[in-house]
């Protein structure tokens, strides 16, 4: 029994669950959201508290530690480097991770298994160990003190989670869409990005974002690969606080504030993405 | 199914070559080099080894008034964070890239010297005149360090262990800072009071626990070198297990249980949220402590004096400048080097940073006075009956030792699953086996 | 009505020739050709020095000693089978509890109440927050003095000085609770993102067959997620074994190296005490396990049987 392929309206959900605010749904998020902010507070208290208060609820905030750490530490710049390197590493990872997770998905090719097997290799070794020759290499690519490097180096590593993850996300649609696609005259490409791509949201704004967060909190190559003040990144900003003879929680948590604050905001309008209509059954099976 | 050739190579040689490619085109801006010539404009770059909010302007106003004295050098400034600072050295100096000139402390000196990255500086020091004005405890420090007895690095700032207290909760139990060890142990217990979460003492037992015990014990002990006459180690003596069974005995009940685990952020935290009325440390948390807590609140006095008299004293690691050997700069980074290291910038930077200036004609300005911590503690260090017992940080194996071995060792004596004795006698054991080691390839 | 498992592989070929047979290959090059670049020579040099004596501060001594190191490791160091050992406990206990609470969690959120976007946000933001950061901050809060047991105290639950990082009963625990904060996140965010690929008319379709929530979830839910929930859990499986910062800076591996990992044994001999030699050599043998492990997984997910292509 075949029909014909109509087009799905739009539904938010199931037609099952239609009931908002479920309590037990509201409880245990409510626990969790808890456990989640508490480590947050904390983070803000230090950052508003002047330096020898130990009240839990700040009575006199003060500005002081934010202005250490914009101004003395110079935190705007690390600010931009970081964001630099997050984006270039959050593109470049995308791209790569869409096409290779789409020849890991579809293609039954010799060397499949030994591939996808070599990509996992690349996380059994811990960066402290490859730092020096891995160092070597970016000298004699002339990219030492280059955030290119540190682009190049954050996409090697982020690239295999991405990857293996898009080509699990890319499995879960089925080859009848694209089918349908290529019967309509698209080449393979353009069915790709006609009909894939737009289902594969979700799978992008998290895959990106796994991406962009692991250059954003990378801190050994940013501090081993670079030797310009000008070119350090955020961790780096925040590792200055912890000194060998003193210690600034007050501008750490105000520098982790200022890290933390812009990407959850850019999460906040970017989660939305994560979670699209339901219109995935197009063809019945 | 069809067959699939062999494709694996044009494609990924292709992939090789692209990303390689780009790599190269991509490489924009890398590190300037500047020529030799002293008439052209040199750039230097300055690798600070404890880059953080106090120091890095300090640096950078010093940079402001060298490069103002000398309008053909430029400097370039890069701080490390103190925590990753040997990490960075070594992959600079395996990899490639070192500075040309850099902060260095003589606990991790030796390491350098032995991948042969710096230059000795000793005729720079004596042409310049110097050679009298470093304190001699700094530069013997220094010399210690290398096989040849070289000079290394030039001292810009010394250290000192003290215990730092509470002037308020002493002043409320009506005691008079510890001025012996027997002081000292019977003024903790009085202090404490452990259902307000008040406490006499608080432990280093996690990282860097070991060099202060050690502090410790040579000061509890009066015994004046770590090693004998036949090169066997010192520190299983009686005298020095004393101490550390003394110091186990107070955790818990006097310290802290959260002591064992105590790095510095840790201990520093606990004294600076005021729970903790006696602290060992250096004069370098100075500026964390009086921020905290309030000038009027806090002070700091040497580590007591042993029982038989003698004032022995294990010298901090000695804060210091050192060349690279790969600088193509070292004429312009010496006279950075003599910059900082002439009285007024030497003067101006232990002012702020509260640390004993290495330069001694500093030792006549006002502000020494008035900061009574520094002002003690060089009164010991140039006290002729003060006798320095050297660290053997020239034993490439010391800085294992103390670090990866002795560290959960002293935390298994704290928790009561060893005993101190037995403590003592593998610390000893370890040490008289390097130094065995070191005589045999050096030759005494 | 039966419920059909996405075929993957197409039926009709509407392409052929040499393009199609080159084209997974082109497709993979970026990522091979950056691994290759990239990794070849630092893996290959960690091997190499797992067969040297190396250390850099005491480079006289430096010599090839073949598989000295590795017979050290295995019959002569305690440490490395308990690291080992603890770190097959760490992996197993935070993995797992990432898993459950992570899938708990996008179910949450996946569902409609007030204010879901702003919970969303919340609830995913400590996977935004730097290493540096995370453990400062856990290192705040399990201080007896500025933290959350001293408050609490304070207010008389507990007692002051609760020092749970200190205690061999109650380190593992604490180090546990602080790890999960970080890693929850991640398998939230993916396991939200692949929910959504799971088409509503079969729920539709089993609800009218008779099927009740629970049944739902586990004959519909669960083998959709299933790849995804497989790969995850390796490569969080992975970099958890693989990742130190935070047991570094909470514990150093104590108190007296209970929560010692390999790889934290790895940082403290080749970067503490610079005996490089010797941690390729740890290196070398955690990777080969990793290895092991990995395959066997795979195998036992039974993942290698859908790679060929088939569909049921």
């Amino acid at each position: 029994m075949t029909q014909p392929r109509i087009k799905r309206p739009r539904l938010k959900r199931s037609t099952l669950t239609q009931a908002r605010n479920r309590p037990e749904v509201l409880i245990p998020l409510a626990l969790y959201l808890l456990f989640t902010l508490v480590p947050f507070y904390w983070m803000l208290v230090f950052a508003f508290r002047p330096t020898g208060s130990t009240t839990i609820l700040p009575t006199r905030p003060t500005l002081e530690h934010f202005r250490t750490v914009w101004t003395g530490l110079g935190f705007g710049v690390f600010f931009r480097n970081s964001l630099l390197v997050g984006l270039a590493t959050l593109l470049v990872v995308s791209v790569f991770a869409l096409s290779g997770g789409y020849a890991l998905a579809r293609y039954a090719f010799a060397g499949r298994k030994i591939f996808m097997l070599a990509l996992l290799c690349t996380q059994f070794i811990p960066g402290a160990m490859m730092l020096i020759p891995l160092f070597e290499v970016f000298r004699h690519l002339r990219l030492i003190n280059n955030l290119w490097a540190l682009v190049l180096a954050e996409t090697t590593f982020q690239l295999p989670l991405a990857l293996i993850l898009m080509s699990g996300f890319i499995r879960n649609i089925p080859i009848d869409l694209e089918e349908a696609a290529w019967v309509d005259g698209c080449s393979r490409l353009r069915g790709f990005l006609a009909v894939v791509l737009p289902l594969l949201r979700p799978a992008l704004v998290a895959v990106g974002s796994f991406a962009f967060i692991g250059s954003w909190n990378n801190f050994l190559f940013a501090l081993m690969f670079m030797s310009e003040q000008s070119k350090f990144t955020i961790p780096v900003g925040l590792s200055y606080t912890l000194g060998e003879f003193g210690v600034d929680f007050g501008a750490l948590a105000a520098g982790g504030v200022v890290a933390a604050v812009p990407v959850v905001l850019v999460f906040a309008v970017v989660q939305r993405y994560l979670v699209t209509g339901l219109s995935a059954g197009a063809v019945k099976g | 199914m069809e067959r699939r050739g062999r494709h694996l190579r044009g494609p990924l040689a292709l992939g090789t070559v692209a990303a390689v490619a780009s790599g190269l085109l991509l490489a924009g801006c890398g590190s300037s080099s500047a020529g030799s010539d002293p008439n052209r404009r040199q750039t230097i770059t300055f690798w600070d080894n404890n880059g953080g909010p106090d120091r890095t302007p300090l640096w950078k106003g010093l940079i402001a008034n060298f490069e103002a004295a000398n309008p053909k050098i430029t400097v370039k400034y890069v701080g490390i964070p103190a925590a990753s600072v040997q990490q960075k050295y070594d992959t600079a100096v395996t990899g490639g890239g070192t500075p040309d000139v850099a902060g260095a402390t003589t606990s991790y000196l030796g390491g350098l010297i032995a991948q042969k990255a710096l230059v000795p500086l000793d005729d720079r020091v004596s042409q310049a005149g110097m050679t009298g004005k470093l304190v001699t405890s700094f530069a013997d420090s220094v010399r210690k360090v290398s096989a040849d007895g070289k000079l290394y690095e030039v001292p810009t700032s010394g250290n000192l262990d003290v215990l730092w207290y509470r002037t308020d909760l002493f002043q409320k139990a009506g005691l008079k800072p510890p001025a012996s060890w027997d002081d000292f142990f019977t003024d903790v217990p009085r202090l404490t009071e452990a259902a307000k979460n008040q406490y006499g003492f608080t432990i280093r037992g996690g990282s860097g626990a070991i060099f202060q015990l050690l502090t410790e014990m040579y000061s509890y002990s009066g015994i004046t070198s770590f090693f004998d006459s036949s090169g066997k180690s010192t520190i299983n003596d009686p005298r020095n297990v004393e101490l550390i069974s003394k110091i186990a005995a107070l955790y818990k009940k006097d310290t802290p249980t959260a002591d064992v685990n105590n790095d510095f952020v840790k201990m520093v935290a606990q004294f600076d949220g005021g729970s903790i009325a006696i602290m060992h440390h250096n004069l370098g948390s100075a500026s964390n402590n009086v921020k905290a807590l309030g000038a009027a609140k806090v002070a700091a006095v040497p580590l007591p004096v042993a029982a038989n008299g003698v004032h022995t004293v294990v010298p901090n690691p000695v804060d210091g400048l050192v060349i690279f050997s790969a600088s193509k700069h070292k004429d312009a980074a010496w006279r950075f080097i003599q910059f900082v290291t002439q009285k007024s910038a030497n003067s101006t930077w232990n002012q702020k940073v509260g640390q004993i200036p290495a330069n001694t004609e500093v030792s006549g300005e006002s502000w020494l006075q008035s900061q009574q911590p520094v002002r003690d503690a060089l009164k010991v260090i140039q006290d002729s009956g003060t006798v320095s017992v050297q660290a053997p940080f020239y034993l490439p194996e010391f800085s294992a030792i103390t670090k990866t071995e002795m560290g959960p060792l002293f935390q298994k004596v704290l928790l009561g699953t060893l005993s101190a004795q037995r403590f003592a006698d593998t610390f000893a054991a370890k040490m008289t086996q390097a130094q065995a080691k070191y005589v045999k390839r050096v030759g005494g | 009505m039966t419920l059909a498992v996405a075929r993957t592989e197409p039926i009709s070929r509407v392409r052929s020739g040499h393009s199609r047979r080159r084209t997974p290959y082109l497709l993979i090059a970026p990522a091979a050709g950056l691994m290759v670049v990239f990794l070849l020579y630092p893996i290959g040099s960690v091997l190499y020095y797992s067969l040297q004596r190396y250390n850099v501060t005491q480079p006289w001594d430096n010599a090839f000693i073949g598989l000295g190191n590795f017979s050290t490791l295995l019959f002569h160091d305690p440490l490395f089978w308990s690291s080992l050992g603890f770190t097959a406990k760490w992996v197993i206990v935070e993995v797992g509890l990432q898993l459950v609470f992570g899938l708990g969690l996008a179910l949450l959120v996946n569902e409609t109440f007030v204010a879901r976007g702003f919970a969303r946000a919340l609830v995913f933001s400590p996977w935004a927050v730097s290493g540096v950061l995370t453990t400062g901050i856990w290192v705040l809060l399990y201080n007896p003095t500025t933290g959350i047991f001293r408050y609490l105290a304070d207010a008389g639950i507990g007692h002051q000085g609760t020092a749970v990082l200190a205690s061999p009963g109650s380190v593992f625990p604490a180090v546990v609770v602080t790890e999960l904060w970080r890693g929850v996140p991640f398998f939230a965010i993916l396991l939200l993102a692949d929910l959504q690929s799971i088409p509503a008319e079969l729920y539709d379709a089993a609800s009218v067959d008779g099927a009740g929530r629970f049944q739902r979830f586990i004959y519909i839910t669960l083998p959709h997620l299933r790849d995804v929930v497989v790969l995850a859990t390796l490569l969080r499986a992975v970099w958890e074994f693989n990742n130190v910062d935070l047991l570094y800076t909470l514990t150093g591996g104590g108190p007296a190296q209970q929560t010692m990992t390999l790889p934290l044994y790895v940082a403290q001999k080749a970067v503490d005490a610079h005996d490089f030699g010797y941690g390729s050599a740890l290196t070398v043998v955690g990777f080969v396990v990793l290895l092991f492990f990995s395959i066997l997984y795979l195998r036992v997910s039974r993942f290698g049987r859908d790679l060929g292509g088939d569909s049921t």
